[in-house]
């Protein structure tokens, strides 16, 4: 991925930019609001990470900015400021999603590829496909092997989100965000609790197991040897 | 003095009392003219009526007849005055006045006023001396024909000394009136404005003394239940609110100082250390830093979470939330981690009316209580979650357990903050989660209550509930 990198402090860029390089993304970073969107002008990106205040202009305007002149590169918010009202005002003004700081990296990483693979035309797809398990969002059917597996709606949500992101990190905070549609930070282990539960329904039986924990991270979806 | 003068209340009382004083100038004039307006009509009347009467007398009698008629009316003595003149040699013919009044002289047709001199009499009715009266008097000519060279000068009068004293008296009396109530409405109105001045001077001074740092003043109270002490115990009430968001303020620079200097110290004497290891050694103190940053980070979060909760910042729009679906839903999420930990979760609700707030909050509070019951319901097998409604519209929303519980001396010490009670500083945790479920309860104006677990079992238990109040009252 293409990945542009508005942010002022000058170590978070260096940070961030090393990681999303170690990644495999290509990054550019510009340290203020007004470069931040003449970059953004000029660029074909295909995830932008925007620090809410940056001088100059500040990155909700620059996005809301963006938005106006017909772009939808799905944005990232980096911001101090983590209430309600705030990720509100950031979704409102065209983000697509939005991390408080301090932020572990593994957060980012996983929320930056999340945002370019919702672009992906893939995005349409009703059915997905890891390895040998199928699901099928529209009958609510999941297969492994051709063998039905029954689960309950909140579990097909989750593996559903998990299917959408193959080969992707999902961390907890992403699931209870996208999933449960809560936004905070759960102190003890209900989350890896119900991955477990899912993980006993579709890998239990397997040989090959595809639900994998990244640790320090979270999970992933993905069938590799 | 001057200050007091361009008081707002002593401005009003001016202005009051100039109508006021305006008023009782009208009512006087009003009366002024009632009384008098007539009487001197009145006066005017009789002395015309007298005129016709002599008028006829002398057109049918002739002038002894006029003589005679004049010379008996004055001796009526009933105060009316008559003179009557031969003319054009001036002389008396008959009456009861010595001689015509100079104003006489230069009267023409009309009513004129006069003075004259009158024996006065005692109160034994002897002559002591003589006082000066008032008279009102027309003077007429009477011709025999109208070319007749000769005439008579008739000369009536009345005395109106008695109501033109009257007169004076009571035009004096209403002007004094007029200024007796200027008067006392200025001095009243001074002392109103003073006394006002007295009680916002108070408040100002509060005022001034609080803007100077000193947070604990407050005004005040007189006690008169007036409106003015109503507005002292508003501001007082907000000076509280102040006090209390800035006490917690501080309290969070406290904690922040407290809590996160250990850790800090910790790292750096890690990192120091680190810096002469060798590399196995070095990669461990990275880790165990790393892990005491996520913990900082934690708490630091937690800490301003409180902060602007209580602030009442950050909760989001409040808007009407089924406590129920909130109570499902994290029953749902915190199913399965209850049962890893070996505790069956349970949830009892009944209908309740929704409530006023933010399902946001409302559901980290409730997952901050099922963590805490994880943690702390050592040896327990339920948890319960339960949403109950009172008659009176309340809705209460609890988690209880059957683990060892709280003493009931310790009870309100578990919301404050970085409290952990002796028997937990074993576990993990920032001291922190139901400090924010405190602080989520009061942005909701809900109650805390804490009590025995009441599941049974043999350990006491806990529970703490939210009582949210009645939607209208919220």
């Amino acid at each position: 991925m293409r990945i542009l990198v508005i942010e002022d402090d000058a170590e978070a860029a260096a940070f961030i930019s090393k990681g999303l390089r170690d990644a495999g993304h290509v990054v550019d970073h510009a340290v203020d609001g007004e470069t931040g969107l003449k970059m953004a002008e000029a660029g074909d990106y295909d995830a932008y990470v925007v620090d809410r205040m940056l001088p100059k202009l500040d990155g909700l305007s620059l996005l809301s900015r963006r938005r106006n002149a017909g772009d939808a590169t799905p944005a990232l918010f980096l911001s101090a400021l983590g209430e309600v009202d705030d990720r509100v005002a950031g979704l409102k003004a065209g983000g697509d999603d939005y991390l408080v700081k301090p932020y572990a990296f593994s957060e980012l990483l996983a929320r930056v590829e999340a945002l370019g693979r919702r672009r992906a035309p893939s995005n349409v797809t009703t059915r997905y496909a890891v390895g040998d398990l199928e699901i099928d969002v529209i009958t609510r059917t999941v297969r492994r092997a051709g063998k039905k597996i029954d689960l309950q709606p909140r579990e097909f949500r989750l593996l559903e989100y998990l299917m959408r992101h193959a080969g992707q990190v999902v961390t907890r905070t992403m699931l209870l965000e996208n999933v449960w549609e809560y936004h905070f930070d759960p102190q003890t282990n209900v989350i890896d609790v119900h991955i477990s539960r899912l993980r006993s329904k579709i890998d239990k039986e397997f040989e090959r197991p595809l639900l994998k924990t990244i640790r320090g991270a979270g999970y992933t979806i993905e069938d590799a040897a | 003095m001057l200050r007091l003068l361009r008081t707002a209340s002593f401005r009003f009382t001016l202005i009051y009392v100039l109508v006021f004083a305006g008023s009782v100038a009208l009512l006087g004039a009003f009366i002024y003219q009632q009384t008098f307006g007539s009487a001197e009509q009145e006066v005017d009347r009789v002395i015309d009526g007298e005129f016709q009467v002599l008028a006829e007398v002398f057109a049918k009698e002739g002038p002894a007849a006029l003589r005679r008629a004049t010379q008996d009316r004055a001796a009526w003595r009933d105060g009316g005055i008559y003179m009557l003149i031969g003319a054009p040699s001036g002389v008396p013919l008959a009456g009861n006045l010595t001689a015509l009044p100079p104003e006489a002289l230069t009267a023409d047709a009309g009513f004129f006023n006069f003075t004259f001199e009158r024996p006065r009499a005692d109160a034994l009715g002897k002559e002591a001396g003589v006082e000066i009266r008032q008279g009102r008097a027309k003077i007429r000519r009477f011709r025999a024909s109208p070319d007749a060279e000769n005439f008579f000068l008739v000369f009536i009068a009345r005395d109106v000394s008695d109501r033109e004293r009257l007169r004076e008296r009571t035009s004096r009396l209403i002007l004094q009136l007029a200024f007796a109530t200027i008067a006392l409405g200025l001095v009243i109105g001074l002392a109103f404005s003073h006394s006002l001045m007295r009680q916002v001077d108070a408040v100002n001074k509060t005022a001034r003394a609080i803007s100077t740092g000193d947070l604990s003043k407050r005004i005040a109270l007189t006690g008169a239940g007036d409106e003015l002490e109503n507005l002292a115990m508003n501001l007082n009430g907000m000076l509280d609110q102040i006090e209390r968001l800035m006490n917690g303020m501080k309290e969070v620079s406290d904690n922040i100082a407290h809590d996160l200097r250990s850790p800090l110290t910790r790292i750096r004497n890690r990192l120091t250390e680190a810096l002469n290891a060798d590399p196995a050694a070095k990669d461990e103190a990275v880790r165990a830093t790393l892990a005491e940053a996520e913990s900082m980070i934690g708490t630091f979060n937690a800490l301003l979470s409180i902060a602007r909760i209580e602030s009442g910042e950050g909760a989001g729009a409040m808007e009407l939330v089924d406590i129920v679906a909130i109570a499902q839903e994290m029953a749902e999420l915190y199913e399965p981690a209850a049962q890893e930990a070996g505790f069956a979760l349970v949830l009892k609700t009944e209908a309740a009316p929704p409530v006023r707030g933010s399902r946001a909050l409302i559901s980290q509070a409730l997952a901050n209580l099922l963590d805490n019951a994880l943690k702390y319901a050592v040896g327990g097998t339920t948890i319960e979650i339960s949403v109950r409604k009172s008659q009176k519209g309340y809705v209460r929303l609890a988690v209880a357990d059957d683990g060892p519980g709280v003493p009931p001396g310790d009870r309100e010490h578990i919301f404050q903050r970085f409290v952990r009670l002796e028997s937990s500083r074993s576990t993990q945790g920032s001291g922190l989660g139901l400090s924010l479920v405190a602080a989520i309860a009061r942005a909701h104006g809900a109650a805390l209550k804490v009590d025995a677990g009441g599941l049974g079992g043999s350990q006491p238990g806990l529970s703490i509930a939210l009582v949210f109040p009645p939607r209208a009252r919220a």
